[in-house]
């Protein structure tokens, strides 16, 4: 091959690494995505742990297949010879055939060995003994989460845990749902909320405030079906849902919902996914916001449809607080 | 049928014409020749490639800047779905097939398929399923909306209108085609071998596909049965996939994935039968280990059909269950590596051109590799966990199937053009094209690992300003326009080699199997006579054996 060809290839791999180095640069400062999100919790930290383990054998494996590979090409190019000139006629090798089949074999089973070596700690959360148990039932709405805790307490979009607990998480979407996975990437991994189904899954955190994502295709908002999970002092935590248990119709509570259930499809002055409610009558109508959201209406899901009285209640206080008329004057 | 008795070669002039080539529409539409078969197969891929590339760049125009208002919601829904389907069932399975229709008889010495009629029927049968599937965009409420995967509920008891109907008849008509295709090739392939081919000495493409029909013979039944019970319930009120009524949501995704999985074998197991036949021609060496990576085809295969759950980690699965479909699939990476220490060991002390379809080939490795690696950390399942669902998997199934599938049937392009059409496609734009689209895809797809493990989940429509995935995401439209350049190439490419590419010898890469017997294109009947094949690489017998009479 002429000179030129090598050198344009060489061009060309260059270009090659230079776009790469791109990315991997960004990516190494700071935590730019090549592990999992810093972990908050023993699980995380176990996933994590079992990533760079997994990493560190890919990685081996990846620079000598890719290195191997380049070093091949170039040392056996055809450069001068000609076109027809013959390799040697190596049909294969048993003896190699067993190496590459024994090598990766054993490092499979080391990475499945540590996977197992790591799965107690990820999968079974600390007893009793070790720590403080709480359990939440986190239930996948379209496009809404909902905590429910021990005392009878809901809250909308933000779960209220205890600092140090072991928080139990069963993880649920009503039969008339459809899927969604309640991800929160520094607390672990996700766990589907399949209709009629109830999963589990558990973390452990300090004081902080992390984001919670849908990870299951849920329809048209799935995109920005996120949530919330503060994590507070004891006493803290024990104060809100005692406050919420004991006024389940609040005027807060009916914030919350508008916030995080109406919000995610509507706004009061401009078409959204669903129609402006700025001024419309059912805002203050209790009977037609029960039947709306219980039921549903065409596009729309019955977003409240196991919803306690009470939280049809705190709805209904809370709209009636918004403005009567749209922002432009009109009465829609 | 061929039989022995017509392999005289008047006697096959007489029966099937003079040119294979000749007419026009008409004998396109009434044809059977294998040869044309295929390359209607591959000419209507890839129209279909180029729309489910536009649906492509769509999504990554909208992801481009986070609150982007370009394509929201429902739309890029739609958009996402139809792209997902297209680029598997419109594009990979049936271009493979295409390369299957026009290969097959040729690579073992027959004059056409088993059932040239039935192959024909399996061609129309795809462009209706074609059809019927992106018509999904014209029905009310628009096309169906529920990602590649179609999970239920949302696609049962939640998507209104017509569009997702017509995804599942699209999809029950691509299947029985996908059979009767099948079912040709394993037919062909047993029974209409040229004498002294046997197993051992059939070349590994023609393993690729029969291991190809095998699989979809066996799995393509479970996606009808899934898609059936799918409309029942939309339409018929029954309640397989409806918990309020006592069905089960993940009954869908076991029976999906049953199927699913093997489809990704079945749209990687014969691209690599194309990188078995293009490295040793390249490096002119045999394939090293034949038997080796036959029967790795094989293994993968089999052990295809185990490893279904791993799309299910986080689906609630008994731990029992996750930690057998995490070795079940970690035994496929066994085999799969197997294949690319072989190829390397092909290259070793070879003379290596740097031919087109080389450069593909060496760049599926290259990018396959890195996709098959990412595939260890999805399937141990804590790790998948945190991965599943987010834009990691995205790249890695784009490193699998765009890198390797893709990248495998452009190189197959490259190589077999000149047989298919008798010219030589354009070696500096092939090298151009090569060149742009390995660069876009890897500033296209690397960046998706780390904005999955950033936390940013698959099928969204838009994310949340801030930080690095800013970053990231821009790079990635940045690579997949680049792409789209590349593919442009191409079609200059296809459009100057058809005015005036080098014409083609019978022979032009000094190839190993008997496709390269004939001349550029064959003509209808394939072969005027056939040597006896007396081992894997009858035309570099063939070759040595006129180069010794030369001398004599
Ligand atoms: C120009 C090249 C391509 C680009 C830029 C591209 C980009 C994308 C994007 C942005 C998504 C949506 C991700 C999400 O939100 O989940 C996607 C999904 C997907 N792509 Fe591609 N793609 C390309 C080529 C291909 C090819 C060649 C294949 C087939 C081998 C393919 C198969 C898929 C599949 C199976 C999905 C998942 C669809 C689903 O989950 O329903 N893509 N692609
Ligand atoms: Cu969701
Ligand atoms: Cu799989």
């Amino acid at each position: 091959m002429p000179a030129g060809v090598g050198r344009r290839a060489a061009v060309v791999a260059l270009a090659v690494v230079a776009v790469l180095l791109v990315p991997a640069a960004t990516a190494f400062a700071g935590n730019g995505g090549l592990l999992p999100p810093p972990a908050h919790s023993p699980n995380a930290h176990r996933i994590r742990d079992a990533y760079v383990f997994v990493m560190i054998f890919v990685g081996v494996v990846f620079v000598i297949v890719e290195g191997a590979l380049l070093v091949l090409i170039t040392r056996y190019r055809r450069g001068k010879r000609d076109r027809t000139q013959e390799g040697p006629q190596i049909h294969g090798s048993t003896r190699l055939e067993i190496l590459w089949t024994v090598v990766p074999v054993v490092m499979l089973t080391a990475i499945c060995g540590y996977i197992f070596y790591k799965l107690p700690g990820i999968n079974d959360a600390p007893p009793a003994a070790a720590a403080n148990q709480t359990t939440i039932t986190v239930e996948g709405h379209q496009f809404y989460w909902l905590f429910r805790y021990p005392n009878g307490a809901v809250s909308i979009g933000t779960m209220i845990a205890p600092a140090g607990d072991v928080v139990h998480e069963n993880i649920t979407a009503p039969a008339s749902e459809v899927n969604h996975s309640w991800w929160v990437p520094e607390l672990g991994g996700k766990t589907d909320a399949i209709p009629g189904q109830t999963n589990h899954s558990w973390f452990q955190a300090p004081i902080g405030t992390y984001v919670a994502r849908c990870a299951e295709l849920c329809g048209i908002q799935h995109a920005l079906m996120d949530a919330t999970v503060k994590v507070v002092p004891r006493a803290e935590y024990e104060a809100f849902i005692a406050a919420r248990a004991a006024a389940p119709g609040g005027l807060d509570v009916g914030k919350e919902e508008w916030q995080g259930v109406c919000s995610s499809c509507h706004r009061l002055n401009e078409t959204y996914v669903g129609p402006a409610l700025g001024g419309n009558p059912l805002l203050r109508d209790r009977d037609g916001i029960e039947n709306l959201v219980r039921h549903g209406l065409r596009q729309m899901p019955a977003v409240g449809e196991n919803w306690s009285p009470e939280q049809i209640d705190a709805l209904i206080a809370y709209t009636k607080t918004l403005p009567k008329q749209k922002a432009n004057g009109f009465q829609s | 049928m061929a039989s022995k008795a017509n392999h005289h070669p008047s006697a096959a002039r007489q029966r099937f014409g003079s040119d294979w080539r000749a007419g026009r529409i008409t004998a396109w539409l009434t044809t059977v020749d294998h040869k044309r078969v295929g390359l209607l197969y591959i000419w209507t891929t890839l129209g279909f490639f180029a729309v489910g590339g536009v649906l492509a760049l769509l999504m990554r125009a909208q992801l481009a800047t986070p609150n982007e208002n370009f394509l929201t919601r429902g739309s890029y829904n739609q958009v996402l779905t139809i792209h997902g389907t297209t680029m598997i069932f419109l594009v990979i399975v049936p271009i493979l097939a295409g390369f299957g229709n026009f290969l097959v008889p040729l690579m073992i010495g027959a004059r056409d398929m088993a059932f040239p009629r039935l192959n024909a029927l399996s061609y129309w049968l795809f462009l209706l399923g074609g059809i019927v599937l992106l018509s999904s965009f014209w029905a009310g409420h628009g096309a169906a909306q529920g990602g590649w995967t179609s999970y239920v509920p949302l696609s049962t008891l939640h998507m209104p209108g017509h569009g997702e109907d017509f995804w599942i008849l699209g999809l029950h008509i691509l299947s029985i085609s996908s059979l009767v295709g099948a079912i040709n090739f394993i037919v062909t392939i047993h029974n209409m071998r040229t004498s002294g081919m046997t197993w051992t000495r059939i070349p590994l493409f023609i393993w690729a596909i029969l291991t190809y029909a095998w699989l979809l013979v066996i799995v393509l039944p479970t996606l009808s049965a899934g898609l059936t019970m799918m409309l029942l319930d939309r339409q018929w009120g029954t309640h397989f996939f409806d918990p309020v009524h006592g069905g089960s949501p993940i009954l869908y995704q076991h029976v999906f994935w049953f199927f699913g999985h093997p489809e990704v074998y079945i749209m990687i197991l014969p691209a690599m039968g194309i990188i078995s036949e293009i490295i040793p021609v390249f490096a002119r060496k045999p394939i090293f280990g034949y038997k080796a990576v036959a029967y790795s085809t094989v293994g993968i295969a089999f052990f295809s059909l185990l490893v279904w759950a791993h799309h299910m980690f986080s689906t609630g699965l008994p731990v029992g269950l996750d930690s057998f479909f995490m070795l079940s699939s970690m035994v496929i990476a066994v085999p799969t590596g197997v294949k690319i220490f072989n190829w390397l060991a092909t290259l070793w002390r070879g003379n290596i051109s740097f031919d087109t379809p080389m450069l593909w080939s060496l760049g599926f490795i290259g990018v396959f590799t890195l996709g098959g690696l990412s595939g260890i950390f999805l399937a141990a399942f804590p790790i998948d966990w945190q991965l599943t669902d987010t834009y990691f998997v995205v790249a890695h199934l784009h490193y699998v199937l765009f890198g390797g599938s893709m990248f495998a049937v452009f190189a197959g392009l490259y190589y077999w053009w000149p047989k298919m059409f008798g010219r030589l496609l354009d070696e500096r734009l092939g090298k151009l094209h090569f060149a742009l689209v390995l660069i876009g895809f890897n500033v296209t797809f690397l960046p998706q690992h780390f904005l999955g493990l950033l936390g940013m989940p698959r099928r969204v429509y838009t994310y949340r300003p801030g930080g690095i995935w800013e970053v990231y995401n821009v790079i990635s439209t940045v690579g997949s326009f680049l792409m789209a350049v590349g593919m442009l190439v191409f079609v200059l490419n296809v459009v100057i080699t058809a005015r005036s590419g080098r014409r083609a010898s019978n022979d032009p890469w000094l190839a190993d199997t008997l496709e390269w017997y004939t001349t550029s294109p064959p003509p209808a009947w394939n072969f005027d006579r056939l040597p006896y094949i007396s081992n894997a690489r009858p035309l570099r017998d063939v070759r040595r054996r006129l180069e010794a009479e030369r001398w004599k």
